[in-house]
């Protein structure tokens, strides 16, 4: 074999023996990801995301469940990985739960407003 | 030895040209990736989203940039995917803070809006009520000119008709079934004749007046001698005394259709024509006044 293809085997043995040893040194960034997502899972859920983003919600349950196994298996990057999407799904819940509240509130002042405009020209027009 | 030297010369673009052809001959990506792509192109065009959620934008570029690297380093399928959906997902988030601030700002707004219409109606209401209030007030002072008007016009008929009596009790008038009668005597006319004395003339005046009071009283005079001379004669001059009376009463301006007259001569004497007193008093003209245009009884 020539040189560049040599130096191409060597460096991808050498990223796989890097990657094989960053795994050993997983399980406390690992531990801690779940920990997080487990955190936007319950601040999502008081924000009332079960009503207002069902789907998002059910997902990002489903993928912590999965994250909590990978963790006790000691797979740690597919913890890191379910962590990471139970966390991004569990935030878009959240967001999602906020912009609908904000959106409900905002449509029924306006409702308000116009039942006010109204009463007001129906008791201008009636003088 | 002519291969060494143009592998020596050339090594870095031959090395790449080898790299790339040793994997593949394209860019690799995935439809995860480019719907995080085509997401995230969406956000960037809406101005709102950087204005709204600028810290979750910056995360989610950042997301994106890491699910391009990989693509772009040729990492396994499974884990560009598994960025490009954070990706996608960190963008979503962008979006749907930005519709919160927005509704938010609607809200804030929208209070503001509610805040000036509750201005104005209470303003119209105020209104209203003033304007209520002073046509009230407009309608209370009509009631009471009104009210003094009344009053008024009460006080003017009733001093009209104080003035009536007055003048009824200085002809001396008497209330009988037949109506009102004044009587005239002998004094007021000149002797044994038929034409009204000074004194007979201001009273034709008082009566005139008090006729102009009461538009709608009918006048009978009737006319009455004593018992000496001729009963034609008596009845003669009885008549035209009555009748001097009438000509008085419309020269002052009484309608001539109210005033009749009738001469009795000697009948219904009123004293005993024995002496000169009595026959003076039987000397007379009696008045009557109906009032409210009933006509006058006849003596039986």
């Amino acid at each position: 074999m020539n040189t560049v293809q040599h130096k191409f085997k060597v460096i991808c043995g050498a990223l796989a023996l890097l990657a094989l040893g960053a795994c050993a040194s997983n399980k406390t960034p690992a531990t801690a990801d779940v920990a997080v997502s487990r955190a936007a899972v319950a601040n999502a859920t008081s924000a009332g995301a079960a009503d207002l983003a069902p789907e998002e919600m059910k997902s990002a349950r489903e993928k912590m469940m999965r994250a909590n196994q990978a963790l006790a298996a000691k797979d740690y990057k597919l913890a890191q990985d379910l962590a990471a999407q139970a966390q991004a799904d569990a935030q878009l819940a959240q967001s999602k739960a906020n912009s609908a509240k904000a959106t409900a509130a905002a449509d029924e002042l306006q409702q308000s407003i116009r039942v006010l405009r109204d009463e007001v020209s129906r008791n201008t027009s009636n003088q | 030895m002519k291969l060494m030297t143009k592998l020596s010369t050339l090594p870095a673009a031959v090395a790449l040209a080898v790299v790339l052809s040793a994997c593949s001959s394209s860019p690799i990506t995935t439809s995860e990736l480019d719907g995080a792509r085509g997401d995230f192109v969406a956000a960037q065009s809406n101005p709102a989203v950087a204005a709204n959620a600028p810290v979750e934008f910056k995360a989610a570029a950042e997301a994106l940039d890491r699910a391009n690297a990989a693509a772009a380093q040729k990492e396994s399928l499974a884990d560009i995917d598994k960025l490009a959906y954070l990706a996608k997902q960190k963008i979503a988030i962008a979006q749907e803070v930005t519709k919160q601030k927005q509704a938010e700002a609607n809200v804030a707004q929208a209070g503001r809006q509610r805040d000036e219409v509750r201005l104005e109606a209470r303003t119209a209401e105020a209104e209203k009520a003033r304007t209520a209030a002073e046509r009230a007030k407009a309608d209370a002072d009509a009631s009471r000119r009104q009210a003094e008007m009344a009053a008024n016009s009460a006080r003017e008929e009733q001093a009209k008709s104080a003035a009536l009596q007055q003048q009824l009790a200085d002809l001396q008038a008497k209330q009988t079934d037949r109506g009102l009668v004044i009587t005239l005597n002998d004094v007021l006319f000149n002797v044994d004749k038929a034409e009204l004395s000074a004194e007979g003339m201001r009273t034709a005046q008082k009566l005139a007046d008090a006729l102009a009071q009461q538009p709608n009283s009918m006048v009978l005079i009737e006319g009455f001698t004593d018992s000496t001379g001729s009963s034609s004669h008596n009845l003669d001059l009885s008549q035209r005394r009555a009748d001097a009376v009438r000509q008085a009463l419309i020269g002052m301006g009484v309608s001539s259709s109210k005033v009749s007259t009738k001469g009795y001569g000697a009948a219904f004497p009123v004293a005993s024509n024995s002496d000169a007193g009595s026959r003076q008093l039987n000397r007379r003209v009696e008045i009557v006044l109906s009032q409210n245009g009933a006509p006058i009884a006849t003596r039986r």
